[in-house]
């Protein structure tokens, strides 16, 4: 079973509960935990797990061969990202950090100028603690694109996913492209959020986005009693879902959270139980 | 001259639509303002500065998804392959290309390579970028990413593009922008052509190390810069560990702000802090003074 732990809204606790999740599973079961927050992945520091690197990643990118060249521009004039720019009579200027890798510059060169090359945008690593295995991916600074990131990640793991029982999928905050992509596949979403009218505002996204992507939701609200329950019970209404379980504030998660070390709670056991 | 100033944290949740909004609210107080809320996937500084409806809604297109417009092409399934984002399957009863709309990324590759007539591009609206007053006096751009659509950072520069113009329009003297959070296309639309970055954080390992990653990418801008230790007091060993941190990088702090069930509160009150608690005015007027420019 694939479940991705999400909630549109950054700071709602997605890491804490990923991370307390796969130490409880991995008592009984055997559990992978896939960090896909590719732009600022965290779970190996709360797990305080010293990463192997396994591979980098890479992406397809442009080559000139100037002798080929002819200036023509049409490299330029296909390139949707605009990482190519082209001034009438002189070579094309290539600005790597915009490149998608799409190909489309390379298929539309009418002199077979340009040829396949490839640039580091990432890097996967591993790790293995409580008992259970951890891929986390990080994507170099500077680069834009987080999801070929989270696509590289999905495919690495796909090898050895068979083997699990659980896997649990921490995505990033928000609903654009890098979550949608560590969504895709999945077959629950645990949106974590708040009490707070910007918790609910954010659930009401990702819901939006589960219910658009066919993925069944439910949620699990943190620092339930800071806040005002009737907002998320709102939009959990409208999507016919439920709150599952309930994590109170307390002193103890606020100060093992700073330290960056996991939590131990009750109410990670209730989650448990939703998902047998 | 406008002088724009972004905010932006690298971890969410940290705090960077409360610092933005109070600060919007006390620099309007004798300075033009426009705020601006970049974070289009999750935007919510509307929420935070207690606007309930847009006066203006503005849809825009600033994405492109192929589709397939022929009812079969058996030669096609050869270049299947051509998509690099996984977007394109085989129908293999109808024998055509199917493209999956989330993975599409508009890029056009598959047109360059299938027959003619077989792929359209088509624009897609996939966000909105709402206007109105807020009752501060001050004007609020907001951006919407309509929920699985695709493009943040166009629809950013867009966002962008529009509040420039408005301010140029409106004599403004100031913009502050909001941003996402992480470091990607989102984060480096919201903050290019920035005057002055103030980067929000807390003392947590999470958040030291994202924003070490995102102060990477303003450096790489070359924007100057100044810190926010927002719930200093969480963890004050770690928050030392923060301060010996920006001095060895010549980072400086701009102000710290302690953990307090008051900040929840304003947030569900929908208020800025200074208006539910005025004595962290001085923090926020203090923040403000040391931004240089």
């Amino acid at each position: 079973m694939k479940i991705a732990i999400t909630g549109g809204k950054g700071g709602t606790g997605k890491s804490t509960i990923s991370t307390a999740l796969a130490i409880e599973l991995a008592k009984t079961k055997k559990v992978l935990l896939m960090d896909a927050d590719t732009d600022c992945p965290n779970d190996h520091l709360i797990l305080s797990i010293k990463r192997k690197k396994e591979k980098n990643i890479f992406q397809l990118i442009p080559k000139w061969n100037l002798n080929k060249c002819i200036k023509c521009g049409k490299c330029a004039e296909v390139c949707r990202e605009n990482a190519i720019l082209f001034v009438k009579e002189k070579y094309p200027a290539f600005i790597e950090d915009l490149c998608n890798g799409c190909s489309s510059c390379i298929l539309s060169c009418p002199t077979k100028a340009i040829s396949k090359s490839k640039q580091v945008i990432g890097t996967i690593y591993s790790g293995k603690k409580y008992n259970f295995d951890l891929l986390t991916a990080e994507m170099r600074i500077g680069y834009e694109e987080a999801s070929p990131i989270v696509n590289a990640l999905k495919k690495f793991s796909q090898k050895t996913e068979e083997k699990y029982d659980y896997i649990l999928v921490d995505t990033a905050a928000g609903a654009h492209c890098n979550v949608i992509s560590a969504l895709l596949g999945c077959d629950l979403a645990l949106a974590v959020t708040e009490p707070t009218p910007l918790g609910a505002a954010d659930l009401d996204l990702i819901l939006k986005l589960c219910e658009i992507l066919k993925i069944p939701s439910l949620v699990i609200l943190n620092r339930s009693d800071v806040g005002n329950k009737n907002l998320i019970k709102t939009i959990v209404k409208k999507y016919d879902t439920r709150i599952i379980s309930e994590i109170p504030y307390k002193k103890e998660i606020i100060e093992a959270y700073s330290k960056g070390e996991p939590i131990k709670e009750e109410s990670i056991n209730q989650i448990i139980k939703e998902l047998k | 001259m406008t002088k724009t100033i972004t905010i932006l944290s690298g971890k969410g949740g940290v705090g960077k639509s409360t610092l933005t909004a109070s600060l919007a609210v006390l620099l309007s107080k004798n300075k033009e303002l426009l705020a601006v809320d970049c974070d289009v996937d999750a935007p919510n500084l509307a929420l935070v500065l207690g606007v309930k409806n847009f006066e203006t809604i503005e849809g825009i297109k600033t994405s492109e998804k192929a589709r397939v417009i022929t009812k079969t092409c058996p030669a096609c399934k050869k270049n299947i392959d051509v998509c690099i984002f996984g977007a394109i399957s085989w129908d293999d009863k109808n024998k055509k290309p199917i493209i999956n709309k989330f993975l599409c990324e508009g890029c056009g590759a598959c047109k360059l390579v299938f027959p003619e007539g077989v792929i359209k591009l088509e624009k897609v609206q996939n966000a909105m970028v709402n206007t109105t007053k807020t009752k501060y006096g001050f004007p609020l751009i907001s951006g919407h990413l309509k929920m699985g659509e695709s493009g943040s950072g166009k629809v950013i520069t867009k966002v962008k593009q529009k509040a420039e113009k408005l301010a140029k329009k409106e004599k403004k003297d100031i913009i502050i922008v909001d941003s996402s959070p992480g470091i990607g296309c989102p984060v480096i639309a919201s903050i290019q052509g920035s005057d002055y970055v103030i980067a929000i954080t807390e003392p947590t390992p999470s958040a030291l190390n994202d924003l070490k990653r995102v102060l990477k990418v303003v450096e790489h801008f070359n924007i100057p810069y100044g810190l926010v230790i927002n719930k200093w007091d969480i963890n004050k060993p770690f928050t030392q560990k923060l301060e010996k941190f920006s001095d060895k990088n010549k980072i400086p702090i701009l102000g710290k702000l302690p953990y307090d069930k008051a900040f929840v509160y304003s947030l569900v009150n929908l208020k800025p802090i200074i208006e539910t608690a005025p004595k962290y005015e001085k923090i926020f007027q203090k923040i403000i003074n040391s931004i240089k420019t």
